[in-house]
């Protein structure tokens, strides 16, 4: 694998020395000035320039909400990533059991098995008097975690499964337990050569979180489909939202293959 | 000591009924040909490997039973792989603190102390701060066997240190076991490095299919082996 990541950044390099004339990357280019289209005509345009307001919360809220459930998926899937690689029968059918059923599912309707089942039965539970249903911000947190707490296990798994077996034999040779053996030696090494995966799974939970529309959550694509599509020219206030995601996604995507070339060319 | 040591992988029996002895600070050779057991052996005296049948003793404590914990045995048995098995996100210098703090726990202080005596011993003081990656092969070995004796061992295991190695780096690892078995340290060496036999060991142990065929001290072995198959073993490697 470490291989083969090595030769596609020694390609890129080179790709980037010679920046012929066929490769350059027009697409970004034709990206850049459609976008400058876009936004010009917003701006030129008083009801439009409204709008943005609406879109400045839209794409805070998508961020926030993102990072939130991403935060919380990080640690879920690590439990249950740990759970999957387990020797205890018990603990293995239980995580297996929650990746299947979660990848399983598409995300829309674990989003709406958050809202309708999950939070009111919270909310009895605690008695919460509805507190909790009426947060639509934690309510899509939850859901986005959940389901992404699965991808990230089978990451995770890969990742452990990736270390070879005289590493951890190394370390209990050296007295370390079992955990500490996971949490020293294994884990460490493991995460180091996911980082581009986990970040990859990143960008594809920030596009999913435009699912949370559907349950009334304020981000982006909610303003999208309120503001933009009731009014007149629907064609460059979708393009607008669409945009938006864009930059995200090619932003982080940059700053995976940053990781993913600082990661290979590291020293292993 | 091990007793009735049986072994097997699925249907292959890779140990049958072996009955082994240690004494303390002897150095005790083990030969023979690939798939004979040898790894197997070393890897059921700390449990990497959990025998199917028999008891092993390592200073008092049996293994098998339900008192023995584990980790405190193994801290007590060091081992050195083929592959050095050094962890590639630590430095030379964590590589050898890590367990001392974690499962000795000693300080921070103390742990690196020790390390770096035991650096300065093996002879790579300068090295430290490296990561194993930036090291040769027989550098990366001798920070592995640095790495085992900073658990203050009992008993050292070595399973084929040389046979990874370039031969211009096989011989400052030897060196570094042969000044460990001068100081008495009790040692059990898969290896077939006959001039490190000859020059250290105590007895020479000659595995085939999972059993011991011969044992001896190595005067002996070498020039008045008892059985054909060692004759035939020895006159394989012997050139
Ligand atoms: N984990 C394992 N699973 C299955 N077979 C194994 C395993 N480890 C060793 N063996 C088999 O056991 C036999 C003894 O292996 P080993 O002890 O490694 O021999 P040696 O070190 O003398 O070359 C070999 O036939 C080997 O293929
Ligand atoms: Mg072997």
């Amino acid at each position: 694998m470490s291989a083969e990541i090595e030769a596609g950044t020694r390609s890129d390099r080179g790709r980037g020395l010679s920046l012929s004339f066929s490769r350059a990357p027009y697409w970004l280019i034709i990206l850049l000035i459609l976008f400058l289209i876009t936004f010009y005509a917003i701006l030129s345009s008083e009801t439009y320039a409204s709008a943005l307001t609406f879109i400045a919360e839209g794409i805070q809220l998508t961020i926030a909400i993102s990072v939130a459930a991403y935060a919380v998926a990080l640690i879920v899937g690590l439990i249950i990533g740990l759970g999957r690689v387990s020797k205890n029968p018990i603990i293995y059918t239980l995580a297996t059991l929650y990746v299947e059923v979660m990848r399983g599912v598409p995300l829309l309707v674990i989003i709406f098995y958050a809202q309708f089942v999950i939070m009111p039965w919270i909310d009895d539970v605690l008695a919460f008097q509805k507190a909790l249903l009426r947060n639509t911000f934690i309510t899509g947190v939850i859901a986005l975690a959940l389901g992404y707490a699965a991808y990230l296990a089978e990451v995770y798994r890969a990742g452990i499964e990736s270390i070879e077996r005289g590493q951890s034999e190394a370390a209990r040779s050296l007295g370390m337990s079992h955990f500490q053996t996971m949490r020293y030696i294994v884990l460490p090494q493991a995460v180091r050569r996911v980082l581009p995966a986990l970040g990859n799974d990143f960008i594809a939970m920030l596009k999913d979180s435009s699912l949370l529309s559907a349950i009334g959550i304020t981000e982006l694509t909610y303003w999208g489909k309120t503001k933009v599509a009731a009014s007149a020219n629907t064609f460059l206030g979708w393009n607008t939202v669409a945009f938006l995601y864009l930059i995200l996604s090619l932003l982080l995507s940059l700053v995976v293959k940053w990781i993913e070339r600082r990661t290979s060319s590291g020293r292993r | 000591m091990m007793q009735g040591i049986t072994k097997r992988f699925g249907k292959l029996v890779a140990l049958d009924n072996v009955d082994l002895e240690v004494r303390r600070g002897e150095v005790l050779m083990i030969i023979g040909p690939s798939g004979s057991g040898k790894s197997t052996l070393l890897r059921c005296i700390n449990h990497l490997e959990v025998p199917d049948k028999g008891r092993i003793v390592i200073d008092g404590v049996e293994l098998n039973s339900k008192s023995a914990n584990i980790n405190k045995v193994r801290a007590e048995v060091g081992m050195v792989f083929q592959r050095f098995e050094l962890f590639p996100h630590l430095t030379v210098l964590e590589n050898i603190t890590l367990a001392q703090r974690i499962v000795r726990g000693r300080s921070q202080q103390e742990a690196e102390r020790i390390a770096r005596q035991l650096l300065e011993k093996v002879g790579i003081p300068e090295k430290a701060g490296s990561y194993p990656a930036q090291l040769s092969g027989g550098q990366q070995q001798r920070v592995a066997i640095a790495r085992a004796l900073a658990m203050q061992p009992k008993i050292m295991l070595f399973d084929e240190p040389t046979s990874a190695l370039d031969p211009e780096m096989i011989k400052e690892v030897l060196d570094v076991m042969l000044d460990l078995a001068r100081e008495g340290m009790t040692m059990v060496v898969v290896s077939h490095e006959m001039g490190f036999a000859r020059a250290a060991s105590n007895r020479i142990v000659f595995m085939d299919q999972g059993r011991i065929v011969e044992m001896g001290d190595p005067g002996v072995f070498f020039t008045n082996p008892q059985h054909e198959r060692t004759r035939a073993f020895l006159s394989k490697i012997l050139h």
